[in-house]
């Protein structure tokens, strides 16, 4: 949320066109039942709690960026997160890509499976990382 | 959401004392009803539905009974080491050692598919698994995943 907040911000003050996305990770969905973690029923479950998780949050993008009166797209998509971000980010032509979920990498196996890093290794334009902070949910607010 | 952020030493159990499939599940949740306070019966419901939809036992010796209540607040993972090998009705027929019971609240269901592929992605070294099989007890657990 922080992320998404700084991307407002920094569209308000460039006077930039924002695009907010979700996406569904159905890969780690498809994973789960290749490893025989989850049977198909419950992948299906899972799947209908996404897309209503990313209603959500699209729904909440758009709420804060009409509240600092930015005009902001709402994109849902769905797939291996890093793939369809890169495809996004190409279709786009965006300048800069906001990314934000950064958490601590404690350990190497993190550092491989983190999405995020895969998408700052594979943006094919300059990446923003925002960390946690409430310095950014406070100057949001004001 | 992954292994390590839901990691928490207390809710590590090294070695389990059971050696039933369903007396192994009512054990890990146990611990998370002791440590957190939650209600061990809802939990214990939500966990033995799931298990009638399938064995959780995913083969190579890992299980991971898990399942959606709003008994937890959080994403809550209990992992278990077991001495003895134990039939846990596994996709390959192995015995399991490993036991990772999951849990998370209906509103996290993104965490929750997160922590799941964290797990199966951590779990899927054999060299990994020998390593955690040997494990004495929860700092050791511990060690394990943050190298």
């Amino acid at each position: 949320m922080t992320a998404l907040m700084y991307a407002i911000k920094l569209a308000k003050e460039h006077q930039a066109q924002a695009t907010a996305v979700y996406v569904v990770n159905t890969k780690a969905l498809s994973d789960l039942v290749k490893s025989g973690i989850f049977v198909a029923v419950e992948r299906d479950e899972y799947q209908r709690d996404l897309y209503e998780d990313a209603d959500r949050y699209l729904r909440h993008a758009q709420h804060l960026a009409d509240e600092k009166g930015v005009e902001i797209d709402t994109v849902k998509l769905e797939g291996s997160v890093h793939v369809v971000v890169k495809e996004l980010v190409k279709s786009l032509g965006a300048d800069l890509l906001i990314l934000g979920g950064v958490s601590d990498i404690r350990s190497r196996r993190d550092e491989l499976a983190s999405e995020t890093d895969r998408m700052m290794r594979t943006a094919p334009c300059p990446v923003l990382v925002v960390r946690e902070d409430d310095d950014i949910w406070d100057e949001f607010e004001r | 959401m992954n292994v390590l952020e839901a990691l928490e030493k207390d809710l590590i159990k090294v070695p389990l004392e059971s050696s039933e499939k369903y007396a192994i599940i009512r054990e890990l949740v146990e611990v998370a009803a002791q440590v957190k306070g939650y209600d061990g019966d809802a939990l214990l419901d939500a966990i033995l539905a799931r298990e009638r939809l399938g064995s959780t036992g995913i083969g190579n010796g890992i299980a991971i009974p898990h399942a959606k209540s709003d008994a937890v607040d959080k994403v809550t993972m209990v992992i278990g080491v077991s001495k003895i090998p134990v039939d846990f009705e596994s996709i390959d027929n192995q015995k399991a050692r490993i036991f990772f019971l999951v849990i998370a609240p209906s509103k996290e269901a993104s965490a929750h598919v997160e922590l799941l592929a964290s797990i199966a992605r951590s779990c899927s070294s054999g060299i990994f698994r020998r390593m955690l099989e040997q494990a004495k007890d929860a700092d050791e657990v511990i060690q394990l995943f943050m190298e």
